[in-house]
């Protein structure tokens, strides 16, 4: 017996403990390299959304650099055919009063600008019109609830962003980190960066709190919705599945192939 | 139907074999609510030492002033509740959705640290008004620490409410202490009709302080909160506008009772540094009795504010974050509220045992009070001013103006006794 058969060799463990410690060691590489890869995804997405908050107040300039007013809301049309629904106009404060400017006039580009394609636009007269939702008014800061009326949290940012020509409203953001990034100083506003995003499809409904009861006052420059509006999730808390940096890159990256097919 | 419309009657039980004033009494207590503890919890353990310094130095000089507080804090109060039940939403979300995120912001932390710092005093009161019986505040804070825990937390909202009346009942014992100290009734009922203000830095200051425990940051947190919580609508608002006026009237009525027991012991003799001063002062009146009195109604009030105050807390920044916050949930339903809710309990009490100065130290944290004050009393004036928060409910021109002038009045006081406290002015 001059052959001493080995008792261990890679891949095959001793015992038990052992097997799951590597198991261990194997699940946080895993872990790690997935971390890695949502902040990989994180970064290349800072050239593309554009994030709601920031934008939010910035100035708004014309193709020949004239400036026509500061940022006040962007409106989208929301209705069950698009998962990402695209913007339909902004409303620009111009002087003292607000007015709306269609989508087709204006271009964005990430992280935080918008500015009109030509030297004129076609500006009317702020109002509502059915299936449209302001965000600064409408999402951004709202209450946010599940499917059984759970109040869930408020969100701190809405990331859009600029796909082929069009602007697509992408989710909001949640995370606390996006807060602070309100809250702290202004340049730092700038530094997108999505954490933890619901994807927007996932929302079932928009509705006031107490439809009823409240009854608005009219006034000719104020978009609907009340205070205490909510959001309602299409899901219970339990199953809400936030959006990683990688699902809105490849979300976008799908969306950017399916109007590519669509135009050629 | 504007915001000064007639209140529609509560619902009573159906019980017609009742004789009718029982009816009365009975309809009466049944809208008693988040007004009244509000109201109530602003007498605190903080309250009770400046009223009772304030009749002690000046007498029966502040009774007027008491009076103006009063209208104030009704106005105030009643804007609070009104919003809570027209928007379905308490303050914290409110100044989340209407103000910039910066200024409501900064507005939870300050009201953080404040908090904190008011319950420890409310702690203290506990256990200073234990040792009066006898037992040691190592025993008496942990047990209250306990109860008020297990009374907001494992119960209902409508079980909270019903245990936190019962503790403004102590506050009975007031108007008893009063009573039994022989004021003079017409020196009491001229300085009620009539000012009697003096001309001196001490009365300003002590007229400032009045103000600033009367009308606090937490109680317009809480009612806000507490009325949504309790489910009021626009439609059974008039009953809770009868709840927080009465709630306002009954709790300075209190504070009046306190003035005048103190002035009758010992008006003129100077200021007060504790609460058992102004205990062992109604003794030679009113002999041991007073003293335990006294030591009851510092009990009930510190507990009832020590479960107002950390509430008011998790309120305001629960909703803020958005969260889940109602006392009609469970604990594994709503963590955040209640984690922010035991964690300043539990804060407040630690520090409140703390042998050495710390309580002094922290109970400055009032005055941070006074920075909030006239922040918040303006976000309270704007919400109820804007048509697109109230709807038609929201203040007519009237109310407005009045209400304008309170918050003016209250915010530059405040400022006042900030500026007075930070920088040594005056």
């Amino acid at each position: 017996m001059g052959f001493i058969r080995p008792t261990w060799w890679p891949g095959r463990e001793r015992n038990p403990a052992s097997a799951a410690r590597l198991d261990a060691v194997a699940q946080l590489r895993e872990e790690r390299a997935r971390r890695w890869r949502e902040s990989a995804a994180a970064d290349a997405l800072q050239g593309s959304l554009i994030s709601l908050a920031a934008v939010l107040g910035t100035e708004v300039r014309d193709s020949a650099d004239e400036l026509v007013g500061r940022l006040r809301d962007v409106v989208v049309h929301w209705s069950t055919a698009a998962a990402y629904p695209p913007a339909t106009a902004i409303v620009v404060r111009s002087g003292r009063r607000d007015v709306l400017i269609g989508a087709s006039w204006i271009e964005a580009s990430a992280p935080a600008s918008v500015r009109l394609r030509s030297a004129a636009a076609y500006a009317r007269t702020v109002e509502r019109r059915p299936g449209e939702v302001a965000l600064a008014h409408d999402v951004l800061d709202r209450q946010v609830v599940d499917k059984g009326g759970t109040q869930l949290v408020r969100p701190s940012d809405v990331y859009l962003a600029a796909v082929d020509g069009r602007i697509d409203l992408i989710g909001i953001e949640v995370g606390p980190r996006a807060l602070l990034r309100r809250i702290g100083p202004g340049r730092l506003r700038r530094h997108v960066r999505p954490e933890r995003v619901i994807d927007w499809a996932t929302i079932r409904s928009f509705s006031p709190a107490r439809p009823d009861e409240v009854r608005p006052h009219r006034h000719p420059s104020a978009l609907a919705g009340q205070t205490g509006a909510v959001l309602e999730l299409d899901v219970a808390a339990a199953e809400l599945r936030e959006l990683g940096a990688s699902d809105i890159e490849a979300a976008l990256r799908s969306a950017d192939e399916k109007e590519g097919d669509g135009s050629s | 139907m504007s915001a000064l419309d007639t209140p529609n009657a509560p619902a009573s039980t159906p019980a017609a074999r009742l004789p009718h004033w029982l009816k009365r009494v009975l309809g009466f207590l049944a809208i008693l609510g988040p007004g009244l503890i509000a109201a109530n919890a602003g007498n605190d353990a903080g309250g009770i030492l400046t009223y009772a310094s304030a009749g002690a130095q000046f007498g029966c000089r502040t009774l007027f002033l008491m009076v103006l507080i009063t209208v104030a804090l009704i106005v105030v109060q009643e804007m609070c509740s009104r919003l809570g039940a027209y928007t379905g939403e308490g303050l914290g979300a409110l100044i989340r959705e209407q103000f910039p995120l910066r200024s409501g912001a900064s507005a939870m932390v300050l009201l953080f640290v404040a908090n904190a710092g008011l319950t420890v005093s409310e702690f203290a009161g506990v256990g200073a008004s234990m040792e009066i019986f006898g037992v040691s505040r190592y025993i008496a804070v942990p047990l209250a620490l306990i109860a008020i825990w297990a009374v907001t937390v494992l119960g209902s909202y409508s079980r909270a409410e019903r245990v936190f009346l019962v503790m403004g009942l102590v506050f009975l014992a007031y108007p008893v202490s009063a009573f039994l100290g022989h004021p003079h009734t017409g020196a009491v009922l001229s300085n009620l009709l009539w000012p009697h203000f003096l001309h001196s830095k001490a009365f300003l200051l002590l007229s400032v302080a009045l103000i600033g425990t009367t009308i606090t940051p937490y109680m317009q947190f809480y009612l806000t909160s507490a009325v949504v919580d309790k489910g009021v609508t626009p439609k059974s608002y008039g009953g809770e506008r009868i709840d927080t006026i009465n709630g306002a009237i009954l709790s300075d009525v209190i504070s009046v009772f306190i003035i005048i027991a103190t002035a009758a012991a010992i008006g003129g003799t100077g200021p007060l540094s504790s609460a058992a001063q102004a205990a062992s002062a109604l003794r030679p009146v009113a002999g041991a009795a007073a003293e335990q009195l006294f030591a009851v109604g510092l009990l009930g009030a510190s507990l009832l504010a020590a479960s107002v105050v950390p509430l008011s807390t998790a309120y305001a920044i629960a909703e803020t974050a958005g969260v889940e916050r109602s006392l009609s949930r469970k604990l594994r339903e709503a963590p955040f509220f209640y984690g922010l809710f035991s964690a300043q309990l539990a804060i407040g009490a630690a520090v409140a045992l703390l042998p050495g100065n710390a309580v002094e130290l922290v109970v400055n944290a009032q005055v941070l009070n006074g920075f909030i004050t006239p922040v918040l009393l303006t976000y309270i004036l704007i919400l109820a001013n804007r048509r697109s928060v109230l709807g038609d409910a929201a203040n007519g021109p009237r109310f407005r103006a009045l209400a304008a002038v309170c918050v003016a009045i209250v915010g530059a006081l405040s400022a006042v006794v900030l500026l007075q406290t930070v920088v040594g002015w005056l």
